[in-house]
């Protein structure tokens, strides 16, 4: 049944870039803006092997690699905190779900003010924005461990040490993980976002210049490129998560 | 000879009040209990709803310091946890989804650093002992109601405590799984001789297990009646409709029956 079902995604794919094909080499499709899927195959081997996309696609990665190492600690310890002291929870909380809720796109102006176009500002609008998916995660992860299993714990002479490692964190692997997961989503389109707005390097930067001078093959090469590198990471983190979750219960 | 040493009771309890909420303003739960319970004793502890029976037994397990008066086990006072001595079932089996049945019932030794192969020999002769022999790699959520209780039973046993503290341990379960639960646990009491404090809001379960039932009024609670069960053991389900069976249930119903009214 699941074999059938991805053959038949697979099919319907694979039907739907011949048909693209056929209409372009028939002339039916506008070459400038909708070139054959064979021309876009082409663009992409030639782009990986010009050593200045590669240096962008690398640019791009570390942007998005150090907002990720500093938002994911940074954002779940807010969210600890949050969770555990109630009197400030109650305090700050609507603060960050106002935040949550609004686009961070707006900000970008003040990042370049305050950062200028350079790395550090990717990364810090990478940070700001990834952060408050780790925050609300990090609270969630916190309320979804059962206070009686902690009860328990106590009961069989647990110190306080090993309720967090016993309970606390195995309890709370599976949305962490959920959360660093959603959180990565937000900051590659963060961290592509502020390249296409304004940058020096990077691959959003060369998307938005190819863009401009209307090179399709090679533009739709790099998003092909960029999808590709971005459902890897989510799949990579998601196959840890099915991992360490595997004990939740499905019904 | 025997007869004339003074045993000194397992658990005792005394003059145990607990009082909660702002100091002295709170509602009074339990009012002076008394109780002593000699080693090896099976005692019930029935009461009308919100007297405070489930409060007594995190007393006896250490969770909470009464308000006064002391609880006493082996002579020693109660002030925190003691794993080694008491071991605790609850209504809800409370396992670790993500360890496998013999990993729970290993889990108290791991909190106490056993090392690895002496905790889940241990382990898998306790699932032996609730009859699970064969499940030990199983995840909870792989496991019946009753099986998970099972786990539940064997955790709390593997340490070897003294006492067995079970608060309405089958209270979730339905009718059927819960009297063969109720016998299995006899089964396993006659074999190992815990002193065991059940609390329970069936009767029938209370008289059925128990060597005596200790009956609480409703809030605040105190020891109303103190029944002494002699029904012949071993216990068998015949005996649910003995008419001796029906006079003890009948004494402590009345209790029970005007303090639910009130």
């Amino acid at each position: 049944m699941r074999r059938q079902e991805r053959f038949i995604v697979a099919a319907g794919v694979l039907g739907l870039l011949g048909l693209w094909e056929a209409l372009a080499r028939l002339g039916r499709l506008d070459a400038s803006l909708a070139p054959a899927p064979s021309t876009i195959l082409e663009a992409l081997g030639r782009l990986l092997r010009r050593p200045e996309v590669l240096q962008s696609l690398g640019v791009t990665a570390w942007e998005a690699l150090a907002a990720f190492v500093i938002a994911v600690p940074v954002g779940l310890l807010i969210g600890f905190t949050l969770a555990e002291v109630p009197g400030l929870g109650g305090l700050l909380r609507p603060l960050v779900n106002f935040l949550f809720g609004v686009p961070k796109s707006i900000f970008l102006p003040v990042f370049i003010l305050v950062f200028g176009v350079s790395i550090p500002q990717k990364i810090a609008f990478g940070v700001f924005t990834t952060i408050f998916v780790l925050i609300m995660g990090g609270i969630a992860a916190v309320q979804s461990v059962p206070h009686a299993l902690v009860t328990v714990s106590r009961v069989y002479g647990a110190t306080r040490l090993q309720i967090i490692r016993e309970i606390y964190l195995p309890a709370m692997a599976p949305i962490l993980l959920e959360s660093a997961r959603l959180g990565m989503v937000f900051n590659i389109t963060a961290v592509l976002l502020c390249e296409i707005y304004g940058a020096r390097d990077g691959i959003g930067y060369r998307i938005a210049a190819w863009g401009e001078n209307l090179q399709m093959p090679q533009l739709y090469a790099a998003l092909v490129l960029v999808a590709v590198a971005a459902v890897a990471v989510n799949e990579a983190l998601r196959l840890v998560e099915t991992r360490l979750g595997a004990w939740r219960q499905r019904s | 000879m025997a007869a004339a040493v003074v045993t000194r009771p397992l658990v005792a309890i005394r003059g145990v009040s607990q009082r909660f909420g702002a100091d002295g303003a709170g509602v009074l739960a339990l009012d002076a209990i008394d109780l002593d319970i000699p080693d090896g004793q099976f005692v019930s502890v029935v009461g009308p709803s919100g007297c405070g029976k489930s409060t007594l037994l995190s007393l006896v397990a250490g969770l909470r310091a009464p308000s006064s008066g002391a609880v006493l086990c082996d002579g020693e006072p109660i002030t925190a946890p003691m794993p080694r001595k008491v071991g605790v079932i609850f209504q809800e089996a409370n396992l670790l989804p993500w360890l496998s049945a013999i990993d729970n019932v290993a889990f108290p030794l791991k909190l106490r650093r056993v090392p690895k192969g002496e905790r889940l020999e241990a382990a898998a002769r306790m699932l032996a002992l609730t009859g699970l022999a064969g499940f030990e790699s199983r995840l909870p959520h792989q496991l019946s109601g009753g099986m998970k209780q099972r786990v539940a039973i064997a955790r709390g046993l593997v340490q070897n405590p003294a006492v067995l503290l079970m608060d309405e341990p089958f209270a979730s379960l339905d009718e059927q799984t819960r009297m063969v639960l109720g016998d299995e646990l006899l089964r396993i009491w006659s074999e190992t001789r815990k002193t065991v404090l059940f609390v329970t809001h069936s009767l029938n379960e209370a008289v059925y297990l128990a060597d005596r039932v200790v009956v609480l009024s409703a809030r605040p609670g105190r020891v109303v009646d103190d029944v002494a069960v002699d029904l012949a053991r071993p216990r068998s389900f015949a005996m649910t409709s003995s008419e001796r069976f029906g006079i003890l249930k009948d004494r402590i119903w009345q209790h029970i029956k005007h303090a639910e009214r009130r």
